[in-house]
């Protein structure tokens, strides 16, 4: 089992629905939750992540800032396109520290995993990190 | 790269006091005064960069141009929700316009559920002669409420941009405090 959202591991981040440069979508999958994504204003706001190959996901893991709702997509194609819903959450209000959600992935199959943060506790949100435990699916 | 923020701009107040007209000047860049009244049924979409001085940054303001009245079609319903900045209008010749502004406020706070910048725009500055609201009182109010106050005339395009530009400069100046909230939570 690996984290397979790594960017070290060959993961990106083809789309995103903000950009600052200073604080790139990238960031997302460095491995580091020092660094971060940071939403531009208004609401939903969307990224994805594209693995190497179709994955069998185990566990998901997000370290965020001020999210509230958040759900998340996958899709089993080449392209990221097909999204069937997964989950959805509405994260608990932190203050004081970074959110640290837990999903278990049960063991479904993606090749790309969309989160749209539907809400949030301010204007602006941070997703500071995504690991993503799973492995080459055998399919 | 230059930043793009977006920002949702709620503009509020009784009928008639030149929520509409404020809106189509600052749009048209005072083009465009509309001369004939038309109520706004509902809400009304437009969109408009602001350029932030000494940066390649902008702010994209979404502008909703509400009716005074309160509607029930979803899209207005829609239009209310997450304000990211607000824009409280009354005019200068009608009292009650002025009565009214704080459930106004208190509408869009309510909405807001969180600090929104905000402007009190007293409105029709041209109508001297018939003027019933002073200025130190509108003044009064808009401080106790937090809000950035502006005198401006639709009509005669005077100072109609500055409440707007506030507002895109307020929103900017948050997103540079967050960004440095999470650089800290994060370190
Ligand atoms: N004299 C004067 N009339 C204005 C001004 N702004 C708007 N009006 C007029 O007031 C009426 C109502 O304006 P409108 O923008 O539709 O008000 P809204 O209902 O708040 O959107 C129209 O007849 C406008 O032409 C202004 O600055 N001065
Ligand atoms: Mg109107």
């Amino acid at each position: 089992m690996f984290d397979v959202a790594l960017a070290e591991a060959g993961a990106q981040v083809p789309i995103a629905t903000s950009s600052d440069e200073n604080f790139p979508p990238e960031n997302i999958i460095d491995g580091k939750s020092e660094t971060f994504w940071a939403t531009t204003g208004l609401f939903p706001q969307e990224f994805i992540i594209t693995f190497t190959a179709l994955m069998s996901l185990e566990q998901i893991k997000i370290n965020c800032y001020q999210v509230k709702g958040l759900a998340m997509e996958r899709s089993i194609e080449n392209e990221p396109v097909n999204f069937e819903p997964m989950c959805e959450k509405e994260l608990c209000p932190s203050d004081a520290s970074l959110q640290m959600e837990e999903f278990s992935g049960e063991n479904s199959s993606a090749k790309h995993l969309k989160f749209v943060i539907k809400s949030g506790y301010d204007h602006f949100v941070s997703v500071h990190k995504v690991c993503v435990n799973g492995m080459a699916s055998r399919e | 790269m230059p930043v793009t923020l977006r920002a949702k701009c709620l503009i509020v107040g009784d009928s008639a006091v030149g929520k509409s007209a404020l809106t189509q000047v600052f749009h048209s860049d005072g083009a465009h005064f509309p001369k004939g009244y038309s109520m706004t049924v509902g809400v009304e979409l437009c969109v408009k960069n602001i350029s932030i001085p000494d940066t390649n940054d902008t702010v994209e303001l979404y502008i909703y141009d509400t009716a005074g009245k309160e509607t029930y079609s979803d899209y207005a319903q829609q239009a209310w929700e997450h304000p990211s900045v607000m824009m409280v209008v009354m005019d200068v010749t009608n009292e009650n316009s002025f009565m009214a502004c704080n459930r106004w406020v208190e509408r869009v706070k309510a909405k807001a559920g969180q600090h929104i910048p905000g402007v009190f725009v007293a409105n029709k500055t041209d109508l001297e002669g018939r003027r019933v609201v002073e200025r130190n009182k509108a003044e009064e109010f808009a401080k106790g409420k937090g809000l950035e106050y502006f005198e401006c005339s639709a009509k005669e395009q005077n100072n109609t941009d500055a409440p707007f530009y506030y507002l895109a400069n307020a929103y900017y100046k948050l997103y540079q405090e967050r960004v440095e909230v999470m650089k800290t939570i994060a370190s």
